[in-house]
This record gives structure tokens, C-alpha cells and sequence, in this order.
């Protein structure tokens, strides 16, 4: 579904310039869960970006679903994030000003497509799938990290997305709590076809994945060492 | 329907921004405001004063055409009264007079002198208008008896001492106006007996008139027998052009041409209001400045909120949000806060105007309340664009990033 071709990105930071990412390729097929597995620095969230067409490469070719991406406007590529693909952070990235149900709704706001009414139905569906329904009205300061994450999920879930992106999605939590968030990804991809693609540096985290792929310096690597 | 839920979307985002920065939202909007509401009511004002000249005009009567000296109305002083308003030129007398008589279409001819004196009366003393007039002065301008009656054609030829009093001045000189009815005041050591007092017209001028059979006055207040103006009376419009030129032709054959001037009302007037109207216009043109100002302190905060928001734009934009979105919820947040100004100025202009229209006749009109409207939402889209753009501009990763 996604294939990344000699794929690099390099930044120049003042007179350095940066390899963020190495000649990479790399195929991830449709329902897959698959852990991108790689230290801090080693260009694993850099990847990430890539995937998720928040950034695009230096060089390369990314092919999403057939189609070439990388020369698409900043329009198509907008519509491909609000469609196609899902994001959970590290940071939970929640609009604070905004309640749970309003946060889960912002995807929303930028389709195209279905009117309002039915995905309020689908929100609160959603919340109500990861236990936080009663929140629904509350800020995202009011909850706890756990709970955020939730509703980061149904956020990145509320349009139907083929992938889900998580970058280091329980860097902020307790191992509990995180594990119960690693549980929903699963669950996602086991009961809905979900690709899931998970970023990490935990070993043991990764080892939920059903396939890992090592990153250091930007190059994939045989073995994480 | 799509359409309209993305602008519920980006309406409720900026009020959700206002509720949250509310002392900072109502302070950027004040500049605005501010600018708004001088222009509104230098409209206001500027449409008083037209409405105010005109009121004076129509107190006149209509089908009015009027022979003054000099190069006619020059644009200083009262209008159409005083003397200062002219210059140059040369005064009329009863000769002239004559000479307009035989002009048919002509119904009324009226000589016009006019002195600012100083009137007494039985114990007091007053600065007022003594205006030397013929008796169909009082169909021409418009001037009716509250009390008394008029002086007649009788009282003209045999030049009697008698005299009607302005309602401003009766009521100066005596209190209750109607006591000034028999009773004699005097004026250069002329004697007159009060016949009428004319009804309140409103102007102050014409109030504050002692109107008294022209030739009366050749004794001691206009011994040189000239007149200020005269003013000729016709039954309608359509022949004005005519008469206008016959009247000009007969006084030519005395005058030189740059001596007087044959006017009719709307010619004054419209010169009256070009000037007034130009005035207004630079006066707006300063109050406008503010109006920059605004926009300029509009601008200055969403810079502001642009830095505050970034993390929340690269989080839209994670979420499919393209740049055109971002761009589009900025500027409605700098319309919507400029276009607020806008509506407290009008609506505090209003409020202002409503207060003084007790004493001058100032009025909001469609202009004032379209360019408070117009302007504002102009300003919120030109100072709003830069920032706007900047957050528009923003890499999606870096933004998200930001803490």
C-alpha cells in the first residue's frame, strides 16, 4: 500500500546539513502492524513525517495506494493527511481550548465530504469504544494522559483513515496505562484492518508489532544493535 | 452545507479565541472602533449642517431669485442674510426697483436693507436685525404673525413708524412675546410700534429680526436710501431662467456685470454645500487615520496570535487542514475583530448623534452606516492578510514541534 523508493531527506541546519534519512526503502502492504524501531536521533520520527506526507523528501519516490505522491499540492496532500491517514503523538497534540468531542471532531472540519450530524454519531461512538464518553464535554487539561491518548485515537480515527501513524504513543505514560493504549492499536488493526505503523525506541514495545524494521542514522538496518 | 459547516468552524474558532482573550479582543477592536466612530459622526455632522442650510433656505420660500451686489454669495457669513457674505459691488435703490417692475412675470419685487443695531426696548436693549422690507417680504419669506398682524402696502408708501418683531427677539426684550404687541421700541433714535410678532421660524436670524417698512429707515438707520439686496418673488420655476435673464438685462443697462448678481436659491446652495462638502471630506480624511491606526494594532495582534497558535496550526494541518484553511481562519479572525469595531463605533455614534439631535439637526444615513460596515472589514482583510499568511506559511512538523 505504502512504498517508499530511495527515499532521503536532508536538512541543512545553519552550515550543517543533516541526513535525517538515508536512501530507504521500504514496502508496507495493507492491514500490516508494523514497529519502526530506532533510538533518539535516529531518524525514525523523520520517517515517520514522510509516511504521514507531513514533510516530503529530498530525493526519492513515495508511492501511496499506486499513485506517486511526491509531486502533489499542498491541497492534495492536506486531503490524502484528512483521509487516508491518522496521527497519534508522543504529546497527545489536543487543542486545549477546544472540548474532547470538539477535538475528536477537528478532522472533520476539514473533509469535503459527509455532513456534520453523522460524524458527531461516529464521535461519540468512538469515545465510547475507549471508555471516555462522560468526558466528551471536558477540556483536555481536565483529564488524565491516558485519556488524552484516547481521544488522540478517536481524533485520528473519526475519518476512517487506512493507517494509523503513532509516534512513540506511550513515551508519556505510565507502562499500564500505556499498555492499554497498545492494546487499542492492536485492536484496531486485528478487528478493523487498521494498518497500524508504530514508532519507537522500547524493544518491548515494538515487540507487540507483528514485523520491525531498524533504523540508525537514517538507513535501515538489519538487526537494532 | 459544506461550506457553511467550514465557516461555522471558523467563526466558532475565533469566538472561542475572543471568550478566552476578552480584554485583548475588546482593546484591538477599540482602535477600530475609535476610527468608526469619529467618521460616523463626522458624516452625521457634515449631513446636519447640509440639512441645517437647507432648513434656512426653504424658510425662504420657494421660486426665489435674488439680486445682490458684487460677484454674488462668496462663501463666508450667514446665507442669503449679512451682509459680510458679499463683496465688492454696488447697493440697489428704488430706482431699480422700477426698473424690475416692468419685468410681467415678476409677482413680487422686495427690497431688502439690512442693518445689525442694537434695539431698545422699554427697559432693556438688544442686538438684533432691523430688516427694511416691503409688506409682500412676509409672503416671499415665509414669515407668518404668531400675534398682531403684518404692516401693508398703506404703511409702506406713507412710511409709517411701525414694526414686527422676531419671536426670539420679542421675547428677549419683553419675556412673554405676546406683551410686545403696542408696545414701541426704538432704534438710532427711530421710533417703531410693535403691529405683530412673527411665529418662531427656527433661524436665528430671522428670529431675532425687527422687520420695519423699508422706507422708514431712510430717516436716521439707512439715510443713503440704498438696499442691501433685492429679492424677486415668481409664481413657478419654469420661468426662472427667464426672468433671471430679463432681470440681469434691465440691471445691465446701469451696472457693470461684476457689480451684482442675479442668483437663484439652488445655485447658492449648491455652492454652500460644495464647500461644507469638501470640508466634511477632509475631516473624514483625518478621522480615517485612526482607522489605519486600527487596522495597524489589528495586525500587530494577530502576529501575536499566530506565534501563541502554532502548535494548534501544525496540529490542523496534521490533521488535513490545507494552507488555505489556515489562511482563512486567521483573516475571518481579523474581520471578525475589526468588523466588532466597527459596529461599536457605529453603534456609539449613534448613540452620540441621538444625543445632540435635541439642538442640530445631525443624522446617520445609509453612507455612514455602509462605510462602518465596508471599511472596517477592508482594514481586517488588508492589515489581517500578513499574518494570516505567515501562519499559513508554516512547515506542518515545525509547528507541531513548537512548545
Amino acid at each position: 500500500m505504502i512504498s517508499l523508493q530511495n527515499v532521503s531527506k536532508i536538512y541543512s541546519l545553519g552550515e550543517d546539513i543533516v541526513n535525517a534519512v538515508v536512501d530507504i526503502n521500504l514496502e508496507i502492504k495493507e492491514k500490516e502492524f508494523i514497529g519502526i524501531l530506532g533510538s533518539s536521533g535516529s531518524g525514525k520520527s523523520t520517517l515517520m513525517h514522510i509516511i504521514g506526507l507531513l514533510e516530503l523528501p529530498t530525493s526519492g519516490k513515495i508511492i501511496l495506494d499506486g499513485k506517486d505522491i511526491s509531486k502533489l499540492t499542498d491541497a492534495e496532500l492536506s486531503k490524502i493527511r484528512n483521509k487516508t491517514v491518522g496521527f497519534v503523538f508522543q504529546s497527545f497534540n489536543l487543542i486545549n481550548r477546544f472540548t474532547v468531542l470538539e477535538n475528536v471532531l477537528l478532522p472533520t472540519k476539514y473533509s469535503k465530504e459527509r455532513t456534520p450530524q453523522d460524524f458527531t454519531e461516529k464521535a461519540m461512538e468512538l469515545l465510547k469504544r475507549f471508555g471516555i464518553l462522560e468526558r466528551r464535554n471536558f477540556y483536555p487539561n481536565k483529564i488524565s494522559g491516558g485519556q488524552q491518548q484516547r481521544v488522540a485515537i478517536a481524533r485520528a480515527l473519526i475519518m476512517n483513515p487506512k493507517i494509523i501513524l503513532a509516534d512513540e504513543p506511550t513515551g508519556n505514560l505510565d507502562s499500564k496505562t500505556g499498555d492499554e493504549i497498545l492494546d487499542i492499536l492492536k485492536n484496531l488493526n486485528k478487528e478493523f484492518g487498521v494498518t497500524v505503523i508504530l514508532v519507537t525506541h522500547e524493544h518491548d514495545i515494538a515487540a507487540k508489532t507483528k514485523r520491525q524494521i531498524y533504523i540508525k542514522d537514517g538507513k535501515v538496518v538489519e538487526k537494532y544493535l | 452545507m459544506k461550506i457553511q459547516n467550514g465557516y461555522v468552524h471558523l467563526v466558532k474558532t475565533a469566538l472561542s479565541d475572543f471568550r478566552r482573550n476578552k480584554v485583548r479582543t475588546i482593546l484591538t477592536s477599540l482602535g477600530i472602533m475609535i476610527g468608526v466612530y469619529s467618521v460616523v459622526l463626522l458624516i452625521a455632522l457634515g449631513l446636519g449642517l447640509k440639512n441645517y442650510i437647507e432648513g434656512q433656505f426653504n424658510s425662504m420660500g420657494a421660486n426665489l431669485i435674488m439680486i445682490l451686489p458684487g460677484s454674488g454669495f462668496t462663501g463666508e457669513g450667514g446665507a442669503g442674510f449679512g451682509g459680510q457674505g458679499t463683496v465688492g459691488g454696488v447697493s440697489f435703490d428704488e430706482r431699480d426697483l422700477n426698473t424690475l417692475e416692468r419685468i410681467s412675470e415678476i409677482d413680487y419685487i422686495v427690497p431688502i436693507v439690512m442693518k445689525g443695531a442694537s434695539i431698545e426696548g422699554d427697559s432693556d436693549k438688544k442686538f438684533g436685525y432691523v430688516m427694511g422690507i416691503n409688506d409682500d417680504a412676509f409672503k416671499l419669506m415665509n414669515v407668518e404673525m404668531e400675534y398682531g398682524t403684518e404692516f401693508t402696502k398703506t404703511d409702506i408708501q406713507a412710511a409709517t413708524k411701525v414694526s414686527v418683531i422676531g419671536y426670539t427677539l420679542a421675547e428677549k426684550l419683553y419675556g412673554n412675546p405676546s406683551d410686545a404687541l403696542g408696545k414701541t421700541v426704538r432704534v438710532n433714535d427711530q421710533r417703531f410700534k410693535i403691529v405683530g410678532v412673527a411665529k418662531k421660524k427656527g433661524d436665528q436670524q430671522a428670529d431675532g429680526a425687527l422687520y420695519v417698512p423699508f422706507r422708514t429707515t431712510y430717516a436716521s438707520i439707512n439715510p443713503d436710501k440704498k438696499f442691501w439686496a433685492i429679492y424677486l418673488g415668481i409664481k413657478s420655476d419654469d420661468i426662472l431662467p427667464t426672468v433671471k435673464a430679463k432681470a440681469e438685462e434691465a440691471l445691465l443697462k446701469r451696472y457693470k456685470a461684476d457689480d451684482f448678481a442675479v442668483t437663484e436659491q439652488s445655485e447658492l446652495l449648491n455652492s454652500i454645500n460644495q464647500i461644507f462638502g469638501i470640508i466634511n471630506m477632509v475631516l473624514i480624511a483625518i478621522g480615517s487615520i485612526s482607522l489605519l491606526v486600527g487596522g495597524v494594532g489589528i495586525m500587530n495582534i494577530m502576529y501575536a496570535t499566530v506565534t501563541e497558535r502554532t502548535k494548534e496550526i501544525g496540529i490542523r494541518r496534521a490533521v488535513g487542514a490545507t494552507q488555505n484553511d489556515i489562511l482563512q481562519q486567521f483573516l475571518t479572525e481579523s474581520l471578525m475583530l475589526s468588523i466588532f469595531g466597527g459596529i461599536l463605533g457605529l453603534l456609539f455614534a449613534s448613540l452620540s448623534v441621538f444625543a445632540i439631535r435635541t439642538f442640530f439637526p445631525a443624522s446617520v444615513n445609509l453612507l455612514a452606516v455602509l462605510v462602518s460596515f465596508i471599511v472596517p472589514s477592508a482594514i481586517g482583510v488588508f492589515f489581517g492578510v500578513f499574518p494570516a499568511r505567515r501562519a499559513a506559511k508554516l512547515s506542518p512538523i515545525e509547528a507541531i514541534r513548537y512548545e
